[in-house]
């Protein structure tokens, strides 16, 4: 049986972004949040891990550490500052895509772009009865040059060749953000892909946002409990009243458990398990609702310092909600969970042949 | 990041025949009856004399060793026989819970001497433990039941309730305290035997649900114990050792109550994709509402089960794990209930029928949410474990 450990390598990989966020991400959030990016010397050691690369295969020029060493390492970053991570990671919410990709040359043209810093590659999921006219938000450095689209068993690549709209939005600042309509694009392949191969495709984004999520997440729950227990009202701390220490102890059983599905589901994705895009689905499903209980709660116990900027909490309460939107938010993914749910079966026991 | 070896799966579907074949069939006999099976009952016979998986799992095969621990393997087992019956699962023969006490606090010689009517092939026999009380549940600091040294030898006197099997038993672990003063430092673990004058059952209680195992009441009047009943020996409960032993078997019989929630969730959905595949239209707004309520189903017992194995593979691992522990137990009975009230949602009226099984699985799952500390009691362990909340707020 296989278990819950991390190894070393992954130890590691996490220890260096821990102290990479520490250092240099923790002290500038709200400077970064200004700037509409991080530094520079923060993306030359991001490059250096190098954070693109580590869930992509050798063959097509990546270090094949696997998602589960992706994972461990966003969670880790996020704690410190999950603002310019989108921008950061250059491939992002593509990677699936980048993967399942039948074009190889346009995959190399992608990735060679991507990795000389000067192209941004993002994805969006546009519902099967309905067509998109384009991309609402996506990072805005470096230039948002390819839009992967995943629609259905439908895979499409788009080039940005006309320009694009700078968008402000909810969050997410530190990574710039643009929008572009499809009319300034071209389109550069079309591919049909297995379900699985598509439901891979948008399982590894909602993948990627799910591991942000539970940094973001955990660093709400470690911020609010030190303001809480250092707090006083009514004669005691606040996380020392019972409704209070309730629903902190309750929230912090669901990150918990949201961990835990999204390191299970990297860890299906690396041992190419064919319901893998099924299972980081639901991983996200209760990242999302783990991160908004968690980010929620930040803001409400902190009471008015959780509603004003001088704290992190309001910062957290809104990249949660945003990372929920994004690779078609909430409705595709329960869309596409319960198209799957008849044909997949129990990792553990096969429930069809048990009963 | 875990997945089960060939042997484990072998093993489930040796669970999953006995559970088609005897398990299920008799939690529905003893929930009709509201009567659990009686200590003749073939199967538990069976159980008994084959050298078997059951045998393996409920520590009645060779003897002592059958304390050789694989606790995952055997958590992901009592998933699955919770699958077919929990109260079935839990009246099985052998230690039970007393068994757990024995490992984490008795002497070799004493595991030796009270797991040996285990070897006895010829009927069926089983162990309990009791810590609850009329007026200690979950704060289990707060027991009455007093030990008197008395002689070379111990006196108990005080009551024990909600107590598994303890009226089938050939022995039961009671926990008592030297001195209620002293809370958790003064508990210690006695055997005490069947017949051993002063021992009276009162009660055997009759349930909502998860009728398949006996749930008793016991009274222990000027109880006469040798020191041997003494799990651990006097010195084990210096420097708190006596109460770690108990909070260790804790952190096991939560997560253990979680993989239980775990299959009986999986019993209510498997029921429910049933209904769906035979009874539902073939597409539509009414299919499509019962595959997403599926799906939700799917992904809480997904999480539940990992929080679970989690917490086990800490304790195997020699980690601490009493925070994990109550984690597991906190999350997973109202998603365990969430995904019965969404099976039964799916049948709609024919959820309310007892011969659909899933009327009786509303009724079972809410002991989860009681047993081995409430949500609420889950909750005040973890906010004191991570941030001090204190004891008296």
């Amino acid at each position: 049986m296989r278990d819950f450990a991390l190894a070393p390598e992954f130890v590691e990989l996490q220890a260096a972004a821990e102290r990479l966020g520490r250092v240099e991400l923790a002290p500038h959030v709200r400077d970064a949040e200004r700037a509409g990016r991080w530094s520079d010397a923060v993306l030359a050691v991001l490059d250096g891990l190098p954070l693109g690369d580590l869930d992509l295969p050798e063959r097509l020029g990546g270090v094949e550490a696997g998602s589960l060493a992706k994972v461990v390492t966003l969670e880790t970053l996020a704690m410190a500052d999950a603002g310019g991570l989108l921008g950061a990671d250059r491939l992002g919410l593509s990677v699936g895509a980048l993967l399942a990709c039948p074009g190889a040359s346009l995959v190399g043209e992608v990735l060679a772009s991507v990795r000389d810093g000067s192209a941004q590659s993002s994805l969006t999921v546009v519902d099967i009865e309905q067509e998109a006219s384009g991309i609402e938000w996506a990072p805005g450095w470096p230039a948002l040059r390819w839009i992967w689209v995943s629609k259905g068993d439908e895979l499409r690549l788009h080039e940005v060749t006309g320009a694009t709209r700078p968008t402000d939005a909810l969050a997410f600042h530190a990574s710039g953000g643009v929008s572009v309509s499809f009319a300034q694009t071209r389109r550069r392949g079309t591919w049909t892909l297995s379900p699985h191969e598509s439901l891979g495709v948008r399982g590894r984004a909602r993948l990627w946002a799910a591991a942000v999520a539970v940094g973001i997440a955990q660093a709400a729950l470690t911020d609010t409990i030190a303001y809480t227990t250092d707090r006083i009202v009514f004669g005691k701390p606040v996380a020392h009243h019972q409704g209070n220490a309730f629903d902190l102890a309750a929230a912090a059983a669901r990150l918990h458990g949201a961990r835990l599905v999204v390191r299970d589901a990297a860890a299906g994705f690396d041992r190419d398990e064919p319901n893998a895009g099924f299972w980081a689905t639901q991983a996200w499903l209760e990242t999302m609702e783990a991160a908004f209980t968690l980010t929620n709660l930040g803001i409400q116990l902190l009471g008015g310092h959780g509603f004003i900027v001088d704290h992190l909490a309001e910062k957290r309460f809104r990249e949660a909600r945003m990372l929920a939107m994004l690779a078609g938010g909430r409705d595709a993914a329960e869309l596409d969970v319960a198209a799957y749910v008849l044909d997949v079966p129990d990792p553990f026991v096969d429930s069809a042949r048990g009963r | 990041m875990i997945e089960l070896d060939a042997g484990t799966h072998e093993m489930l579907e040796e669970v999953r025949a006995l559970g088609r074949e005897h398990i299920r069939p008799m939690g529905l006999e003893a929930d009709r009856t509201a009567l659990p099976p009686p200590v003749d009952h073939p199967f538990y016979l069976l159980c008994t004399r084959q050298r078997g998986l059951i045998s393996k799992m409920i520590g009645a095969d060779e003897g002592p060793s059958a304390l050789d621990w694989k606790p995952m393997r055997n958590f992901v087992l009592g998933e699955e026989t919770a699958y077919w019956d929990r109260g079935v699962a839990l009246s099985l023969p052998g230690p039970g819970l007393g068994g757990a006490a024995l490992r984490s606090t008795a002497t070799a010689e004493q595991r030796q001497h009270f797991l040996a009517i285990f070897n006895d092939r010829s009927t069926a026999r089983w162990g309990a433990m009791a810590m609850t009380e009329p007026g200690a549940g979950s704060d289990v600091a707060r027991i009455q039941t007093r030990a008197r040294k008395d002689g070379d030898g111990w006196l108990l006197n005080g009551q024990k309730m909600f107590c598994s099997n303890s009226a089938r038993a050939d022995w039961v672990v009671v926990w008592a305290t030297v001195d209620p003063a002293l809370g958790r430092a003064g508990h210690r673990a006695f055997v005490v035997e069947r017949g051993t004058p002063g021992f009276e059952i009162l009660k055997i209680e009759h349930k909502m649900g998860s009728r398949g195992y006996e749930t008793a009441s016991f009274a222990l009047d000027d109880v006469r114990l040798p020191a041997e009943n003494l799990l651990g020996g006097e010195a084990f409960y210096e420097s708190r050792r006596g109460f770690k032993a108990s909070m260790a078997t804790f952190n096991m019989t939560r997560p253990l109550h979680t993989a239980h929630g775990v299959g009986m969730g999986r019993a209510a959905h498997d029921f429910a994709l049933d209904f769906v595949r035979s009874d539902y239209p073939a597409q539509g707004q009414r299919r499509q509402r019962a595959l997403e309520r599926l799906a939700r189903i799917r992904r809480g017992l997904h999480t539940a089960r990992l929080m679970y194995l989690h917490a086990v593979w800490l304790a195997k691992n020699d980690h601490p794990n009493a925070l994990e522990a109550s984690y597991a137990k906190l999350y997973s009975p109202p998603i365990v209930l969430d995904a019965v009230v969404a099976a039964l949602d799916i049948l709609g009226e024919a959820g309310v029928r007892n011969d659909k099984m899933l009327e009786k699985l509303y009724r079972d799952v809410k002991i989860l949410d009681i047993g081995e500390g409430t949500q609420q009691v889950q909750r005040v362990v973890v906010a004191r474990q991570l941030f001090d909340f204190p004891r008296d707020a």
